[in-house]
């Protein structure tokens, strides 16, 4: 009974997974695309709980759909009307070469999935209850990748530096010490 | 001994070398100086070798020397090698003291000169490399002298720069001796590849049966010797030499490096002697110069050409006297040589002096009369020149045309025509002679040597007080011939052109043929008869010529005869020039002109740009994939992830 | 509990990459081309995470949460440099903004 429980619970997200995955895409106005990647966000989440990922799925849901997100909203709505983008455009055979990779790539990752599926693919190793665990994260963390650990650090911190710079920069050319003059921190007009 | 012939040959270069280093550190004074007593030094260090050598036995006269062996190739070295023999050291003595004196006459004409430094720097140059070419003891000594002497004959005919003629001629200079050079280094090549060795005198010994190669290398040998020497068919380049100070044309182009084919020729005696043909064939080069320069120089109205195409001449005698085997006579006749052109080109150089670089002899008329000194040091080199006893080239000239009478009927066509090159050299000479020193005082002499100044009292007083003098070409406040240091270089060899010659006088006494005999054994040795029947006919013959320039042009009793056709065929020195500047030189510009039309343009410039157009037009066409929009990237980067993952998959 | 094999989850990640692709290929919001990369990098770590319980390995949620941290940071600039061509007073939209062009 538990198995059919399961496959229902993964029937339901994996379906609000991909029909969120498809709104993000598909919806005109990004604000609504934001509120639909939350959902695409959380299905993902129950994913991870099916996978033994506690920690991931946790994680998922605080610091993406909780923190990114909500940054997400704001710029969106700061933007407000200004946000809004043709839907598509371009030339023809973008769309069609758009279309044609994404299928492509979708289409082989399937391929490839089933020649394989019968094999390796099926045979689950055996977990203990500790697998996916913050314990047992941050204790392969802070041993085995301490310098994966380390690098994402710096480059958060790269990040945050980088986003001051760039809105202290787009307010113009009243930062002290900054090479200013005509042309300089300005987008030129486009030709 | 050998430490003195290296301070002979270094003397000079140091004396270059440290003019050029200090610069504007040494006054013009200074720098002439140091030139002169660098060639002296020479000289002195020469006669020292010339004494050692003479207190050794005859055979045991030959120490080479090395100081540094700079090439190895396998079994085949060369060094910094001199070699201190009878002919080198000869030859250094000639050198260094014609040189000396010649250096020490360009103190009082360059006087005032404003690159005088760059010039005695040159002077002691071409010391050195003279020296270095007489003293080299291998081949490839001798060509690096060989083309020192001619870069720094190339450097003083150009000394005027600002002259296009001067110029001119130094490129002309060049590049004929180039065509010589490139003969000789051929001859190298093919000596190198038999012999293995280019040391004297090894190099020379190839042995019998192999006609073909010693013709080739003697050809070779010639044809360097040819165009040093501005012979037959190589000689256009001598007359423009004249372009430079007059006593460059004294030094180098008369005294010392015209005569290193005559050097050269001694020198590889060895080889001619195998070759005869070609030795003969440098006689007959030797002959035809002198009689074709004597005839130009008929017709010639600048003072330095006349005496230039007389150089020619004096050197044919010299080729045909080393074509004949009378090594020791050409060596002679060599010294003798230096003495009494060096005496006219510098007694002319008092009178272009004077005259404010005037040199054309119509203008000069009646100078005599007040350059004295002068006019009896020109009459003395000119008798020189003809040959008459008891002047110094009797002694010598007349020992060559003697030898010719030892050759079968080869040698007595040359003999005939030294012989009317000596009836020729009278009349030149002394056609030169009557229209420059006696007769009226011409309107332009006038107005040079006697503006408002003391005529009479010009005489004797020679211009000591330098001091006083204003410097510079165009002044001409003379107070008489020159400075001492140009009369008293023109005295010194006027002696010499008078007893210069008696130190051999071949029926009776003959030691400078003693002396150069272990190093080259003369072939022909003229009989006391013969030498007898030559000097009385060459006696007669140079008489006839003063007799006959005297009628025309010192009484003006005989009028020039005029035959349009000769005239101008002299006038034109034979159509030589244009003669090559027809077969070489105009043939080589259309050709290059075509080539450049026909080929370099459209092939080469055509395809160098077609090239480069191609590149960029495949640059401006990638160019358009980098449109800059952010999806056409994606998208590249989604389609090639795409291929790739289906390579990846069709790979396992 | 016994639920879907990995192939499922790795089925449901290939749609979600190639879902999030095609938005970004398409779109010219770059708002919505940003929301599109989110769902490409989501589609990889549940990829990842799949793989990591296939194995047993928790090597595989660790790269999932390194892809995570990369991922705020991607939004973090992205939405800075969004906001600073919105201040410039330029079109929002990627077609326009080629000045890097060739």
């Amino acid at each position: 009974m538990a198995n059919v429980l399961v496959w229902a619970v993964w029937v339901v997200a994996a379906f609000s997974c991909l029909a969120s995955g498809i709104a993000v895409v598909s919806f005109a106005n990004p604000f609504f695309s934001a509120l639909a990647l939350i959902g695409n966000l959380a299905s993902l989440a129950v994913l991870y709980l099916l996978l033994s990922a506690e920690f991931v799925a946790a994680g998922q849901v605080l610091v993406y759909a909780g923190a990114v997100m909500v940054m997400f909203l704001f710029v969106t709505a700061y933007l407000g009307g200004r946000a809004d983008a043709p839907w598509a455009g371009g030339p023809t055979w973008q769309q069609f070469g758009a279309v044609l990779a994404a299928g492509a790539i979708l289409v082989e990752v399937i391929v490839v999935i089933g020649l394989k599926a019968g094999g390796r693919l099926s045979h689950e190793a055996k977990i203990d209850a500790g697998f996916g665990s913050p314990h047992r994260i941050g204790r392969v963390f802070l041993t085995d990748h301490l310098l994966a650990f380390e690098i994402t650090s710096v480059v958060l911190l790269v990040a945050a530096v980088g986003a001051v710079i760039l809105g202290a920069h787009s307010r113009g050319d009243r930062v002290p010490g900054h090479v200013s003059g005509p042309g300089r921190g300005t987008w030129p007009e486009e030709t | 001994m050998i430490v003195a012939a290296w301070i002979c040959l270094v003397a000079p270069l140091a004396a270059a070398l440290l003019i050029t280093l200090l610069g504007t550190g040494v006054s013009r004074r200074g720098a002439a100086y140091l030139a002169t007593t660098s060639v002296l030094g020479s000289f002195a260090a020469a006669a020292v070798v010339f004494a050692k050598l003479w207190g050794e036995s005859p055979d045991a006269r030959s120490h080479p020397s090395t100081v540094w062996e700079w090439l190895t190739a396998g079994s085949f070295h060369v060094g910094l090698r001199i070699l201190v023999d009878p002919l080198s050291v000869f030859m250094m003595l000639v050198v260094s003291g014609v040189g000396f004196l010649i250096v020490a006459y360009s103190i009082g004409y360059m006087d005032g000169d404003d690159e005088e430094r760059r010039y005695f720097a040159y002077m002691a140059l071409f010391v050195f490399s003279m020296l270095l070419l007489v003293q080299a003891g291998n081949l490839v000594i001798l060509l690096a002298g060989w083309g020192l002497v001619g870069l720094c004959s190339y450097l003083l005919i150009g000394f005027w720069h600002e002259r296009p003629a001067a110029i001119a001629a130094a490129k002309k200079a060049f590049v004929m001796n180039a065509i010589g050079d490139a003969t000789m280094a051929l001859a190298f090549f093919l000596l190198i590849q038999h012999r293995q060795t280019l040391n004297f005198p090894d190099a020379f010994a190839v042995g019998p049966g192999h006609g073909w190669l010693v013709n080739l290398v003697a050809l070779g040998l010639l044809g360097g010797a040819v165009a040093k020497s501005a012979q037959l068919p190589l000689q256009t380049w001598l007359p423009d030499a004249m372009e430079g100070p007059t006593p460059v044309s004294a030094l180098i182009h008369a005294a010392t490096m015209v005569t290193a084919g005559v050097y050269l020729i001694v020198r590889t005696h060895a080889v001619f002697e195998q070759a005869p043909r070609v030795q003969e064939l440098a006689a007959g080069l030797g002959a035809g110069t002198l009689l074709m320069a004597g005839l130009i120089a008929l017709v010639q109205t600048d003072i330095k050409r006349v005496i230039a195409y007389s150089t020619m001449s004096q050197i044919g005698y010299m080729f045909l006297g080393a074509g004949l085997g009378a090594y020791a006579n050409a060596e002679f006749h060599l010294m003798t040589h230096a003495f009494f052109k060096a005496l006219l080109f510098m007694a002319a150089g008092l009178v272009i002096h004077a005259l404010a670089g005037e040199q054309d002899i119509r203008k000069m008329s009646g100078i005599g009369r007040l350059m004295p000194m002068t006019r009896l040091a020109f009459l003395i080199g000119s008798l020189a020149l003809v040959g008459l006893p008891p002047f110094a080239g009797f002694f010598s000239k007349d020992s060559i045309i003697a030898a010719a009478m030892d050759r079968g009927w080869y040698g007595y066509v040359l003999f005939a025509a030294a012989l009317a090159g000596t009836f020729l050299t009278g009349v030149y000479a002394f056609r030169l002679f009557f229209i420059v020193f006696p007769g009226e005082l011409s309107p332009f002499v006038q107005e040079h040597l006697m503006r408002g100044s003391h005529a009479a009292g010009m005489e004797g007083a020679h211009g000591e007080d330098d001091a006083s003098r204003p410097h510079g070409h165009d002044v001409h406040e003379h107070t008489g011939e020159g400075p001492l240091s140009m009369t008293a270089p023109v005295l010194i060899l006027a002696v010499l052109s008078v007893i210069g010659g008696w130190i051999q006088f071949a029926p009776l006494w003959h030691p400078v043929s003693d002396w150069l005999e272990p190093v080259a054994r003369p072939l022909a040795e003229p009989t006391n008869t013969q030498e007898a029947l030559a000097s009385l006919f060459a006696f007669l013959l140079g008489l006839a010529g003063i007799a006959v320039a005297w009628m025309v042009y010192g009484t003006r009793r005989w009028r020039v005869p005029k035959y349009a056709f000769a005239q101008r065929m002299l006038e034109h020195k034979f159509y030589f020039d244009e003669a090559y500047d027809y077969a070489f030189y105009r043939p080589a510009v259309a050709l290059a002109q075509g080539l450049g039309r026909w080929i370099e343009g459209p092939f080469i410039g055509g395809g160098i740009r077609e090239i480069a157009r191609a590149f960029r037009d495949a640059g401006l066409s990638t160019s358009r994939l980098q449109t800059g929009l952010v999806r056409t990237y994606a998208l590249a980067i989604a389609a090639s992830l795409a291929v790739i993952t289906i390579v990846f998959v069709a790979v396992r | 509990m016994r639920g879907p094999d990995v192939p499922w989850y790795l089925a449901v990640a290939a749609f979600l990459f190639a879902t999030g692709a095609l938005g970004v290929l398409l779109r010219r919001s770059p708002l919505i081309v940003l929301l599109s990369l989110e769902i490409m990098l989501n589609g990889a770590n549940l990829a990842l995470i799949a793989f990591s319980r296939l194995h047993g390995e928790s090597s595989g949620q660790i790269f999932a949460l390194a892809v995570m941290a990369v991922a705020a940071s991607e939004v973090v600039v992205g939405l800075g440099l969004i906001v600073a061509i919105a201040r410039k007073r330029l079109d929002l939209d990627v077609d326009k903004l080629s000045i890097l062009r060739g």
